[in-house]
C-alpha cells in the first residue's frame, strides 16, 4: 500500500487550488475511522458508506468557504456525529428500520451505558506515562536504596560529631 | 425510552432546541464507543476504504467537468 506522508494542513491548502488527489488523500486516511463509529452506532453497512461519503463530498464542495483555523479532525467529529443523529431521525419520521432501533439504539440510552461515557481518567503520574514500567521500577529501587543509605550515613556522622563535642 | 421519545429526542437536538440534559445525554450516547465495534480484517477494510474513496472520487472528477456557476461575490470580488 503506498503511503502518503503529507500534512493535513497542506492537503486542506491544496484543496483550494481544485487538487483532487488531496481530497483522496483524505478521504482515504480518514473514511475507515468514519465508517466504522457509523457502524458502531448506526448497525448499517449502507448508511455507513454514505455517511461516511458525503461528509467527504460536503467537504468538497464548501472548500471555498472553509475558516482559516480550519482543523479537519474537529471537522470531521463533529460531522459525524450529527449525521448519525440525522439518520435516526430520518429513519424514526419515515418508520424505517423501527424494530432494530428499538434493540440497537435505545438500549445505549440507559444510565449503565451512558455512565461508559464519563469513565474517570486514571491518576498517572508524570514518570510513569513517560517511561516504561520497568525503568521505573528500577529508578524508585535506586532512589530508595540511595535514601536508605544516606539517613544511615548522616546519622552516623551526627553520632561521631556529637561524642567528639562531649570529648572536648 | 420509547421511539416516540426517540424521535423527539433527535428532532430537538438537530434543531439546536433541547434542553442543557437532554443535550448531555444525547453527547453522551455518542461519545460512547467502543464494545459493538465491529471486526473486520485488513482485507476488508481495505475493500471498505477503496469504495468509499472510489465513489468520493467519482464524485470529485464529475463536479470538476461540470462545474457549477461561480458566486455572485466572486465575480464582485475578482472585478476588483
Amino acid at each position: 500500500m503506498r503511503r502518503n506522508f503529507t500534512p493535513n494542513q497542506t492537503l486542506i491548502d491544496r484543496l483550494l487550488l481544485n487538487d483532487t488527489t488531496a481530497i483522496e488523500e483524505l478521504s482515504r486516511r480518514y473514511c475507515y475511522s468514519l465508517y466504522s463509529y457509523c457502524m458502531s452506532k448506526l448497525n448499517s453497512i449502507e448508511d455507513s458508506k454514505r455517511i461516511a461519503r458525503n461528509i467527504f463530498i460536503d467537504l468538497w464542495e464548501n472548500r471555498d468557504t472553509l475558516p482559516l483555523n480550519f482543523s479537519i479532525s474537529v471537522h470531521l467529529y463533529t460531522e459525524v456525529r450529527k449525521a448519525v443523529v440525522q439518520c435516526i431521525n430520518v429513519r424514526l419520521n419515515k418508520d424505517i428500520n423501527i424494530p432494530a432501533i428499538e434493540k440497537q439504539v435505545i438500549p445505549g440510552f440507559s444510565i449503565i451505558e451512558l455512565q461508559k461515557a464519563r469513565q474517570p481518567i486514571h491518576n498517572i503520574s508524570r514518570e510513569e506515562s513517560k517511561y516504561p514500567t520497568s525503568i521505573v521500577k528500577k529508578r524508585r529501587y535506586e532512589e530508595q536504596w540511595w535514601n536508605k543509605y544516606a539517613t544511615i550515613h548522616i546519622k552516623e556522622l551526627k553520632h561521631t560529631l556529637q561524642k567528639m563535642l562531649n570529648f572536648w | 425510552m420509547t421511539t416516540e421519545v426517540l424521535r423527539k429526542k433527535t428532532g430537538r437536538y438537530l434543531c439546536g432546541l433541547s434542553m442543557p440534559a437532554e443535550k448531555k445525554q444525547m453527547q453522551n450516547w455518542l461519545s460512547c464507543t467502543g464494545d459493538n465495534k465491529p471486526a473486520v480484517s485488513t482485507k476488508e477494510r481495505e475493500l471498505i476504504e477503496d469504495e468509499i474513496v472510489a465513489q468520493v472520487q467519482a464524485y470529485v472528477a464529475s463536479s470538476l467537468f461540470f462545474p457549477k456557476q461561480e458566486p455572485w461575490w466572486r465575480k464582485i470580488t475578482a472585478s476588483f
